[in-house]
């Protein structure tokens, strides 16, 4: 389609002229729109009377309107019909009043013509720096926003460490006590003979169960301890657990011991590695399941793969899964790739760089 | 049964609730009697040198330092008072490092309220009380040291070999073990895979293990 194809062209050739035109100084651009009018002026007059080629003033005053502004260009308009004029008259041109007329005309036109495009050229510049203008903005928000999903991320791991050591350190101990005056309690009234003994007996049952479930909501919400060997050996818990748990196998492999001395790195990779396992279950129905964690020469590799149905079944829940893994990794200045694996399934790949191992 | 003959216990535990009860459980029995507490280390060594107990009951995480460092000292103090660790922590991952530190029993808090008693009697009596899981890894540990550190794997092992497993038992990363011996990490990771192969070890978890309790034999030996 022409009208296309002409605004292709303009987009591909005139945009970036209009561009390169505008970094030049006004007095370059005005000069070179002087030339042009003279030139115009010399070919005129040598094309003699019966040939008019005044329209291709047109151009360099459209050039000054463009980028010099209203008030240049209708100089500009001014000195060229002043030109056009003396050049009739030298030619021979005898009569005074029909150029004259027309050169009036010309003058009413070119003014028109002059505002309208000066007027569009200021109305373009307007709204080019209005886009630019929002698109700052756009990517200062996009920052702003994940600066704030990283922070998100960052209070629900620490608030989830602190309620963990709260039910670890504060309300396991409490339960202890209760289990030991409980006990004491079933003592004294077995000491006494009360049948009411083995009720007490079951209250430190109770409690006692109390302690393993707390605990276990503990470990649920801080699973790695602060130990350099912590995320291997939180991994190889998780392994067996999600084996036993899911009845499938998941294998936790690790040639060399890998040692990890910032906690933050071993919980952002403990919480992929979950993530990771949970999704290849759940969505991939994956059967088996192996996480690798080895030292690469730079960099620690968290490698989850698995032989399920692989990324088509993918959901939206998923995908928050998966950007979520995303923004873990870069946290600890890694990267996070997901893809098939080389024969079935999905594959999980998570960098660490070395410097983020330790502390 | 006199004052004087009862067992004396003295407790360390930085919870209070668990002091005092512990202290009424204690006090109700018979044979038994609390002779002092105390919430971190140094008010445990100062109480300790008065109360001159039999048996120590000690938390392994404490307000001010580790039961771990306490139950070294008290050992180094009173080599014949003996420790009974109880802790939150599991007794599977802990129970080995605290009975090399020098106590005679572990008991997880979840437990307590039926084992602590026993463990008090258990150990004054010279015995060392743990769960049944966790004596029977113990000595599948100990045969499988046995076993698999003296009589030959060791000896299996290339010099090479060897070295690595020394650098792993010293806490040394993969990296800077390559890095000492001037080889590739992938390279040690090989040396890894055949130490594990030659000892017989199933995960990297535990290779780390051994070769930090055999890094720590040697170091006493």
């Amino acid at each position: 389609m022409p009208p296309d194809l002409l605004s292709r062209f303009w987009n591909r050739w005139m945009v970036p002229l209009g561009h390169r035109l505008r970094e030049r100084p006004r007095v370059q651009i005005l000069l070179l729109c002087f030339v042009l009018i003279l030139a115009i002026g010399v070919i005129d007059y040598g094309a003699g009377l019966a040939i008019s080629l005044s329209p291709l003033y047109a151009g360099p005053i459209a050039l000054a309107a463009w980028f010099l502004g209203a008030e240049t260009a209708f100089a500009l308009v001014l000195f060229s019909i002043a030109q056009w004029l003396l050049g009739e008259w030298l030619a021979g041109q005898t009569l005074w009043l029909p150029p004259l007329v027309n050169a009036t005309l010309r003058t009413i036109f070119y003014a028109f013509y002059v505002v309208a495009l000066s007027r569009l050229s200021r109305l373009q510049l307007s709204l080019e720096a209005l886009a630019e203008k929002r698109a700052l903005l756009l990517s200062q928000e996009t920052a702003e926003r994940e600066r704030l999903e990283r922070e998100m991320l960052h209070i629900a791991e620490r608030e989830q460490r602190r309620i963990g050591q709260d039910l670890h350190d504060g309300l396991c101990q409490h339960l202890t006590g209760t289990a030991l005056v409980s006990q004491v309690l079933t003592e004294r009234l077995r000491q006494a003979g009360n049948d009411d003994a083995e009720k007490a007996q079951r209250l430190v049952d109770l409690v006692e169960e109390a302690i393993v479930l707390a605990r276990g909501m503990a470990k649920g919400l801080y699973p790695v301890e602060l130990r350099a060997d912590g995320l291997m050996q939180a991994l190889e818990e998780f392994a067996a657990n999600t084996s036993e748990l899911f009845g499938i196998t998941c294998r936790f492999v690790c040639h060399s011991p890998v040692l990890v001395d910032a906690s933050p790195t071993a919980m952002h990779l403990y919480r992929i590695a979950q993530e990771g396992v949970c999704n290849a279950i759940k969505h991939g129905r994956a059967t088996e399941v192996t996480i690798l964690l080895e030292e690469a020469e730079s960099e620690l590799r968290l490698v989850i793969s698995d032989n399920g149905g692989g990324m088509a079944r993918a959901s939206r829940d998923k995908g928050l899964g998966l950007r979520i893994m995303a923004d873990r990794a870069k946290m600890v200045g890694g990267s996070f790739q997901v893809g098939p694996a080389p024969s079935r399934g999905t594959r999980l790949i998570c960098l660490v760089p070395q410097v983020a191992m330790h502390v | 049964m006199s004052e004087a003959r009862k067992t004396g216990v003295f407790v360390v535990d930085d919870h209070p609730l668990v002091r005092d009860s512990l202290a009424m459980l204690i006090n109700q029995q018979e044979d038994m009697r609390v002779c002092g507490e105390a919430e971190d280390m140094a008010s445990a060594l100062r109480g300790f040198a008065q109360a001159a107990p039999d048996i120590a009951i000690v938390d392994l995480s404490l307000k001010e330092g580790s039961g771990l460092e306490l139950i070294k000292h008290l050992k180094a103090r009173a080599p014949a008072v003996q420790v009974v660790v109880l802790s939150m922590h599991d007794e599977k991952l802990y129970a080995e490092r605290c009975i090399r530190a020098g106590a005679r029993g572990y008991v997880m808090k979840r437990e307590s309220s039926k084992r602590i008693v026993a463990a008090i009697r258990e150990v004054c009596g010279g015995r060392l009380f743990l769960s049944q899981q966790a004596a029977s890894l113990f000595a599948e540990r100990f045969v499988g040291a046995r076993l698999g550190l003296t009589e030959t794997p060791l000896e299996n092992l290339s010099d090479r070999e060897l070295q690595v497993f020394g650098m792993i038992g010293q806490g040394m990363p993969t990296r800077d073990i390559a890095g000492s011996l001037n080889v590739s990490v992938k390279t040690v990771q090989a040396y890894c895979a055949r130490i594990k192969q030659k000892l017989h070890i199933e995960s990297a978890t535990e290779l780390l293990r051994e070769a930090v309790r055999w890094h720590d034999q040697q170091n006493a030996n």
